[in-house]
């Protein structure tokens, strides 16, 4: 997960925070990140080029982009062997 | 509809972000390109926002910004911008992500703000302004029709408008110009380098917005009488006649303008009807330049509306900027630029 | 002081020009399809309105080099349609010739850009040149012989309207007697990129104002329209039926790309068109929607026009069901649609709607009604940016 973690500030250009003040499971989106549809896209990228994982419906996207700890889950879940 | 120049701001090559001084120094710049001075942009962007935007972005958005604080007016009504390129960094970078592409899906933020209007949306976003909101881009004549737009817009009512351009150098497309022999080495030309003439232009880049009102208030900058274009004349007898009737339009004698500030950037083809008309027309005006200071942009008329400005305001015309001194107080500026036979004229007077 | 429409010319899927876009729209043909050759490149199969003709043959129709951007070629044939419909001397009067375009060269540009990225290759690089707005512009102002004014507009989704509206605003204001204004672009796989990285592109043939809509298609094209003022209207020949009434343009300031749920800035281009032209709500015949097809785009534009017109929501449709979106060009190819509807008396449908929006009061026509008196009509253009405007175009009495 801090290798996730690493990647999703560098695909979200997150600068302004510093990685060891969100953890694993706190809420990316609606409130603390000001994460918002555009960053959605950017980790369905991020996904897909990382993970080789295709999400062909963003309406999932909230589900699992929920938390650092979720995503890693649908990862490890979906990852192309 | 004559328009109050009520705040301005502007980044470019020179040190002119900072509204309390004007040209400090000169820096002079050795190669084929003129790169902005960028101010810190901490006070006017929350670091969520600033992740997001590309450098032209925020040295134009800055710009924009810095224009309406400088104005102290709260309630903008209209936003109206000209960029000849728009945003070539996020293209570039976009552009980039499709040849390295393999049928996967690309990043969308380089091509979310790749758009032409990325700038107009950006500061509507940020003042909250739902009015009228345009975006320009036409070579010499984006700036121009931005103008236009901004008298017509006055005239319709707006009460206050931000009008300005903005053009980025990015690597890409300027190692691509290179290619094609369009620049050429600036040698850390000084101003008179600039009308010996060469072959190639310096590129440059910049941002400048004003706020533009019909009433008047007390700290205006100056007036904006009249703007006009005209395409691809065919010979200077017909510039000299557009010239004319623009004058006579404005009801104002040649004799009346004090100076001109002139888009000379020091290729010979670009500069043949400036150098004709400074000649012809021009004899008994100040003549000033500032492409020598800005580089050469599709937008640059949009810094020298800021020299106009400042000069307007200071009544001060810097020794730094003058190729022909007739010592004449700045009451009337005209400026006149070409690009690529695009030809622009702008009449400035003082409050 | 009245600006009329004397002239009009359109190139699309659906039509090389006014008489064959007609026939589309009255048949219900539809001109999105898969791919051909042109973006071959594409990995995915996505529906588009291409126009089935390659560079050289819109090059042999427009009577342009065929190496110029297809950007250009389409803007040629459409600018072209419009003078000549216009049977106007263009040299009589202060002509000026407004443009607008969100994708320019780029068709060119990412040509030469690929393989120079890629390999260096810098084969074509003088392709890049033409790369900019104004250079698509002033290629078809020479071929017009236009000599007095150009300008062109890019604002995304409502680049051209944008056009329309400054063309009629320096007529209004004695600028111009005459201005030859709209858009054009053309199928780029920078915007189609663009476009799947946003994830709002169906898959399949769109289908907007659908409950279960699922994105837009692209689609390419050219739309001009000839305005000229009173005075130049009384000395044609063939006085002009049809007058743009109003327009507004306003921002949504909402959010780069989405738009505000409400449709704010879709609320206030409607409203100011309305203001503009006099007339009250209840008055509109017709609305020519933006309707793009997206989930978001839809719904804003659908509230707003039940905010505008409350339970009286005039026949409406979207026209992109027929063209796809063609981005910088549908202001003016969709202004030519709603002129088509006043002089025609027709109200086109909007196709393949199988099931009406829950959160709506209203429902797009979805059968072609002839025979219908269309006196007004109002026709939205709202883009990426906030940019929303709307143009209300009047039968003349």
């Amino acid at each position: 997960m801090a290798t996730l973690k690493k990647e999703i500030f560098e695909q979200l250009n997150l600068q302004h925070i510093k990685p060891e003040d969100v953890a694993y499971d706190q809420p990316l989106f609606v409130e603390g990140l000001g994460l918002d549809s555009i960053d959605a896209l950017e980790l369905i990228v991020l996904l897909q080029q990382k993970y080789g994982i295709k999400l062909a419906n963003p309406a999932e996207g909230p589900k699992i982009f929920y938390s650092i700890k979720t995503m890693a889950e649908y990862i490890t879940a979906h990852k192309k062997q | 509809m004559e328009l109050y120049i009520k705040g301005i701001g502007c980044v470019s090559p020179q040190l002119t972000y900072n509204n309390s001084v004007f040209l400090p120094e000169i820096k002079k710049y050795a190669g084929k390109h003129m790169m902005c001075i960028e101010p810190d942009y901490a006070p006017f962007f929350d670091t969520g926002s600033l992740r997001r935007m590309s450098r032209v972005v925020k040295f134009s958005a800055a710009a924009a910004l810095t224009a309406l604080k400088d104005s102290g007016i709260t309630q903008l009504d209209a936003i109206t911008t000209g960029t000849g390129y728009g945003l070539l960094e996020n293209s570039e970078k976009f552009l980039t992500s499709m040849a390295g592409a393999t049928g996967s899906v690309l990043s969308p933020t380089a091509f979310i703000q790749s758009t032409h209007n990325t700038i107009g949306a950006t500061i509507a976003l940020i003042t909250g302004c739902n009015g009228h909101n345009n975006t320009f881009s036409h070579k010499g004549f984006s700036f121009e029709s931005a103008l236009i737009d901004a008298r017509l817009l006055a005239a319709e009512g707006a009460k206050h408008i931000l009008a300005g351009a903005h053009d980025e150098i990015s690597e890409k497309t300027f190692a691509l110009l290179d290619r094609l022999h369009a620049f050429r080495n600036n040698h850390d030309a000084a101003l008179n380098d600039y009308e010996k003439g060469s072959n190639g232009i310096v590129a440059g880049e910049g941002a400048a917005f004003f706020i533009l009102s019909a009433h008047q208030s007390e700290g205006d900058y100056g007036i904006l009488v009249d703007n006009t274009i005209f395409y691809h004349p065919e010979s200077t007898v017909q510039v000299k006649q557009y010239i004319d009737e623009f004058l006579e339009k404005n009801n104002i004698g040649l004799e009346n303008i004090d100076v001109v500030i002139s888009g000379i950037n020091g290729d010979t083809n670009s500069d043949k009807f400036s150098h004709e008309t400074n000649h012809l027309l021009f004899a008994h005006q100040t003549i000033a330049l500032f492409k020598h200071l800005c580089g050469e942009y599709m937008t640059a008329t949009s810094f020298g509306f800021w020299l106009a400005a400042k000069m307007l305001f200071t009544q001060q015309v810097p020794q730094s900027v003058i190729l022909k001194n007739r010592h004449r107080q700045p009451k009337y500026i005209l400026v006149y630029n070409v690009f690529q036979n695009d030809h622009s004229l702008m009449l400035l007077k003082a409050c | 002081m009245e600006v009329y429409i004397a002239g009009k010319g359109i190139i699309s899927a659906i039509g090389l020009n006014v008489g064959e876009t007609l026939h589309a729209l009255k048949a219900g043909i539809s001109g999105i399809g898969t791919q051909t050759n042109l973006l071959n490149r594409h990995d995915n199969n996505l529906p588009t309105g291409e126009i089935n003709l390659s560079n050289a043959q819109l090059a042999a129709m427009g009577g342009l080099n065929a190496d110029y951007s297809r950007t250009a070629l389409l803007s040629i044939i459409a600018a072209k349609e419009a003078v000549a419909n216009a049977c106007i001397n263009l040299k009589d009067f202060r002509t000026g010739f407004i443009s607008a375009t969100t994708v320019g060269g780029m068709d060119k540009t990412e040509n030469f850009m690929t393989a120079f990225i890629r390999d260096g290759e810098l084969k074509n690089i003088d392709q890049v040149l033409y790369h900019d707005s104004g250079a698509i512009t002033e290629l078809v102002a020479e071929q017009l012989g236009i000599r007095n004014f150009v300008s062109t507009i890019s604002t995304a989704c409502s680049s051209s309207a944008n056009a329309i509206m400054y063309a009629s605003r320096l007529i209004k204001t004695g600028v111009l007697d005459v201005a030859i204004a709209g858009g054009t672009d053309a199928m780029s796989l920078f915007t189609l990129s663009g476009f799947n990285a946003l994830m709002i592109l169906d898959e399949h043939l769109c289908t907007p104002y659908d409950d279960n809509r699922k994105g837009l298609n692209l689609g390419e094209g050219a739309g001009y329209i000839v305005l000229v003022s009173e005075k130049v209207a009384a000395g044609l020949n063939r006085k002009p039926t049809v007058k743009l009434a109003g327009y507004a343009n306003a921002n949504d300031a909402f959010h780069q790309t989405a738009s505000s749920p409400e449709g704010k800035g879709n609320c206030l281009a409607m409203q100011g068109a309305l203001k503009m032209s006099g007339l009250a709500p209840q008055q509109i015949d017709y609305i020519n929607l933006h309707g793009t097809g997206t989930s978001n785009n839809d719904l804003s534009e659908g509230m707003a026009i039940q905010r505008i017109f409350g339970e009286h929501v005039p026949d409406s449709s979207s026209t992109k069901t027929y063209t796809g979106h063609t981005l910088g060009a549908c202001g003016g190819i969709e202004a030519i649609f709603s002129i088509l509807a006043i002089e025609e008396k027709l109200i086109f449908p909007n196709l393949r709607l199988k099931t009406p929006m829950k959160e709506l009061n209203f429902v797009p026509v979805t059968e072609l009604k002839e025979g219908v008196e269309v006196k007004h009509v109002l026709s939205n253009s709202f883009g990426f940016g906030g940019n929303c405007s709307s143009l209300i175009f009047s039968k003349v009495n």
